[in-house]
């Protein structure tokens, strides 16, 4: 028994590895919206989750039916014409076995997604001061991001831009940045002024969507200083694919110092000028 | 009394016509196709014009994989990437799933049930040419943007048409898909009722409910699913159509309008939609590996429950599209544990197909490849959906490739790969040929290859953050080569087409008779003809146990081992008895052949024309021109004599 579970646990290992390897060959950290090399406690958690309580038992399940299904191939192949095999109408007890097993493996697996489901779900933290607020808003087809409470000396508040440049013309495209203090909580509210988009960065957080006539709320944060590339992900029409931002995480004196720096040019500013795109589009 | 209207020379117009429904009754001629009423040929109707949206389709899939394959695309333009992947969707679900699902319909299920035909055979008729008019107007839709200056007209909003872009969107693209859609969805409601009716109703005697063939349970079930979900959209389409031609608000934010009711209406049609998509493939595997194993199907009762299980439990899911628009904790919860639930009757399924092989005496052939694929796929199909139920990760996966493949390895994998088992083994029965072995097996292959090579690179596409439906990226997202192999994978299907096309055309050239029985087969289709002659059965069977006819050629020992029954056994008797009849089908009542369907069905895209174009083009009569020939039919249809 102790032996048999040695093996079992050793194929299970070898296959995720074999997944991993997989995944790993094809993709690297350095892909820009890589969503398994989160560098947010939001991805992170939604990646380990995928990983934990999906990936693992859904490799496994996936290996027995392919095997058992292989093995029933090879070893029930027809060898002469005149086969009569036994006439199996079924059998009650497996029925109920493989109606229950499964139901009882998805109730186990509803748990750490119902509890993710709620962590994830709550409002941001807009009373803790140390909150950065940050208002979304998708047009088509690029962001603009406004911080309330970094205002300028007449009151206006920093808000940056992007550009979607010419349709069918990637590479003039000017990705609106948010530039975020790292560890510090973002707490996002999203709206869109005219079709439905979605706000993503794939290493920091899942999606949500931007609908108008409706505020959805988020919160993420990185902890690691670095640009994290996003993009809408609901199809939002012609330029779709140009809706690009941003997001610049940078250690809270260089926040402080961008904050300053934008304020003294006044309010609003559009952002990359002249920078290069993180994601490169034609030369 | 046809004939000797014929023969007097005359050449008035009733006469002519007279002449051409003799035409008809004698299955010859083009004519006896516009007005025939007969299941088969309807089926064989739905089948080629199904196929070949497919390839046009396909040709669609190509184009979007060719702009793909390397970083800043250049081969479409953002604006005909758009609409092509719009029509690819709707092209695929409306246009071939579905009617070449209701093709089986169509084919086999007055066979499977010991009947002469469907309940409503013009109704059935009528379907088909709807199917027909609906696909056509919705593909005019791409030459009114002005094709000769090359630009595309066709709708440009995605299959789902999420509102408020749909009404954002400019030119009659949208309009046509609406119509068009509309248009699809009376054909399918008439298709529904005709079916329920008919297996309800037009049962052989002894065809108890239970004894009836599981692909019978899974058409009956599609039906039901149809009936109840295409009102849902059918709403939903007025109200957009409403809103765009009306200037009526009920999607639209400025003036109080909802954009989200639109995604609530879409996928509560649409989910139900899924399983009506798979639902009828899932009916063909159940009746292929059976006889591919020669042993009845593995917990037959468990297949039924869970097919009836799935339909019910699908009307409680839709929300799982919807994770990321916000609709709260509960609502999230709540359709996280319906959607992992709908999970058990699906395993369910794939446990009992697998027990129906194991154990048994595996006959090769192509039909088997494709329903094994079927279950490989439709597996991985199957583990993904359960990943999209984790909605914290499904806020990372939602609207990127990896629910692009994830449903292609349902409808692709699954749907097409079971109704390619499908077209494999009932092909002998409607053409008198069996398909070459070898050629299919090549079109196997090349079509299991090149779909594996072409979506699992896409898996992983959208865990490295690939969002569906951008017509370009950039060089550094890391999203090349796989996307390199993704095209490569699409071409091989496409060979795989190709081999498929030049198998029906080899095959169908091959002397080589198929005989009535090619594959020792189980259910009553097996014990006619083939092909099938009008009348189906000389005489209506007598059914007397499920896989009635295995029952005719096997008995069973004390071990439950089947012991062929030798020729001139109790069955043979009776079998003979009918046969003076059946040489020519002389005494058996037929349908008559109409054409009033197929008027009715022309009237109905003309009046959506007359819609689309009453303003721009001062077209507003032709809503009234449609709308009389489609009463014309109706009441021509109506007042028609059963038989002349």
């Amino acid at each position: 028994m102790g032996l048999q579970r040695t093996h079992l646990r050793l194929a299970v290992t070898a296959l995720l590895v074999a997944l991993l390897v997989l995944l790993v060959g094809c993709g690297t950290v350095d892909d820009p919206q890589n969503t398994f090399a989160a560098e947010g406690d939001v991805a992170r958690k939604q990646r380990d989750l995928l990983i934990i309580w999906v990936l693992g038992p859904a490799t496994v399940i996936l290996a027995l039916v392919f095997g058992v299904l292989l093995y029933t191939l090879i070893r029930f192949r027809r060898k002469s014409e005149h086969e009569l095999p036994k006439q199996v109408h079924g059998n009650n007890r497996l029925e109920i076995a493989w109606t229950i097993a499964p139901a009882i493996l998805l109730l186990v697996i509803a748990v750490p997604t119902i509890d993710a489901v709620i962590d994830l779900g709550r409002a941001p933290d807009f009373d803790d001061p140390l909150t950065l607020r940050v208002n979304v808003t998708g047009q088509q087809f690029s962001w603009a991001f406004q911080y309330p409470d970094l205002v300028d000396a007449d009151g206006n508040p920093l808000t940056v831009f992007g550009s979607p440049g010419t349709p069918g013309r990637p590479e003039t495209v000017i990705p609106a940045e948010m530039h975020i203090p790292v560890d510090r909580e973002i707490g996002i509210t999203l709206e869109s002024v005219d079709v439905i988009h979605s706000f993503w960065v794939p290493k920091l957080a899942g999606k949500l969507d931007a609908i108008p006539g409706r505020t959805n709320r988020m919160f993420l944060n990185a902890t690691k200083p670095g640009s994290y590339s996003g993009q809408c992900a609901e199809f939002c029409g012609l330029q779709h694919a140009d809706m690009r931002l941003i997001v610049v995480a940078e250690s809270e004196e260089d926040f402080q110092e961008w904050v300053t720096d934008q304020l003294e040019g006044g309010g609003a500013t559009r952002s990359g000028s002249g920078e290069p795109d993180l994601v490169s589009h034609g030369e | 009394m046809a004939r000797a209207i014929e023969q007097r020379p005359g050449t008035t117009m009733v006469e002519a016509m007279r002449k051409l429904r003799a035409d008809a009754e004698s299955y010859q001629g083009i004519w006896s196709w516009l007005t025939t009423v007969d299941h088969k040929r309807i089926g064989i109707m739905y089948g080629v014009t199904a196929f070949s949206f497919f390839l046009l389709g396909g040709v669609e899939a190509l184009l979007i994989r060719l702009q793909l394959t390397t970083a800043n695309g250049g081969v479409l333009d953002p604006d005909a990437y758009n609409r092509l992947f719009t029509m690819h969707g709707t092209t695929m679900i409306f246009l071939v799933v579905m009617p070449l699902s209701a093709a089986f319909f169509n084919l086999l299920i007055p066979l499977l049930i010991g009947a002469r035909d469907v309940a409503f055979p013009r109704l059935n008729a009528f379907s088909f040419w709807v199917f027909l008019a609906g696909g056509l107007f919705m593909n005019a839709s791409f030459f009114t943007g002005g094709i000769f200056q090359g630009k595309l007209g066709a709708p440009d909003a995605g299959w789902f048409g999420y509102a408020p872009l749909s009404l954002v969107s400019t030119g009659q693209g949208i309009d046509f898909w609406a119509f068009g859609l509309l248009i699809l969805g009376i054909s399918s409601m008439a298709a529904g009722f005709n079916f329920i009716v008919t297996i309800f109703n037009m049962r052989a005697p002894g065809m108890t409910l239970l004894r009836m063939p599981v692909f019978v349970w899974m058409t009956l079930v599609t039906s039901f699913l149809i009936i109840f979900a295409m009102p849902i959209i059918t709403v939903a389409l007025f109200e957009l159509l409403f809103d765009r031609l009306y200037g009526a608000n009920f999607f639209n934010m400025a003036a109080g309008g909802k954009p989200l009711l639109w995604q609530h209406m879409f996928w509560l049609f649409g989910h139900p939609e899924v399983y009506i998509l798979i639902l009828p493939a899932m009916g063909i595997i159940s009746e292929v590996l059976p006889t591919f194993s020669r042993k009845p199907l593995f917990g037959y009762p468990f297949v039924v429950l869970s097919g009836l299980a799935i339909a019910f439990m699908s009307w409680g899911v839709w929300a799982h599209h919807m994770y990321t628009t916000g609709l709260g904790t509960i609502a999230n919860s709540a359709f996280a544990v319906s959607t992992m639930l709908i999970a058990v009757p699906t395993g369910i399924k794939i446990f009992s197909w697998m027990g129906t092989l194991w154990g048994g005496s595996i006959n090769l052939k192509t039909p088997l490849y494709f329903s094994v694929g079927f279950i490989s796929m439709f597996v991985i199909g199957g583990l993904t959906g359960v990943m999209h139920t984790v909605v914290p990760s499904d806020y990372q996966q939602q609207d990127t490739y990896f629910v692009v493949a994830h449903f292609h390895q349902v409808l692709f994998g699954g749907a097409m790969f079971g109704l390619f088992a499908g077209i494999y083994y009932w092909f002998p029965k409607f053409t008198g040929r069996l398909l070459h072995e070898g050629w299919g097996k090549l079109h196997f292959w090349l079509m299991f290859i090149g779909f594996n090579i072409t979506f699992q690179p896409m898996m992983i596409l959208g865990l490295l953050g690939m969002p569906r439906r951008i017509y370009s990226y950039g060089s550094g997202t890391g999203w090349d080569a796989l996307n390199m192999l993704a095209t490569a994978g699409a071409f091989l299907i496409g060979l795989s087409i190709l081999v498929f096309m030049i198998n029906v055309f080899v095959s169908l050239r091959r002397n080589k008779r198929a005989g009535d029985d090619p594959w020792d087969g189980r259910t009553l289709e097996w014990s006619l003809p083939s092909p099938v002659p009008p009348y189906n059965f000389a005489e209506i069977p007598t059914v007397r146990a499920r896989d009635d006819f295995w029952h005719r050629k096997y008995a069973e020992d004390e071990q439950g081992r089947p012991v062929p029954i030798v020729a001139g056994g109790a069955y043979k008797v009776e079998e003979e008895e009918g046969e003076e009849e059946a040489e020519t089908g002389h005494g058996i009542h037929m349908p008559s052949p109409s054409f009033w369907p197929l008027i009715a069905a022309i009237g109905l895209p003309i009046m959506a024309a007359g819609f689309i174009y009453q303003e721009s083009a001062n077209l507003l009569p032709m809503i009234a021109i449609g709308a009389v020939i489609t009463i014309v039919g109706i009441y021509g249809w109506a007042l028609e004599p059963a038989s002349e």
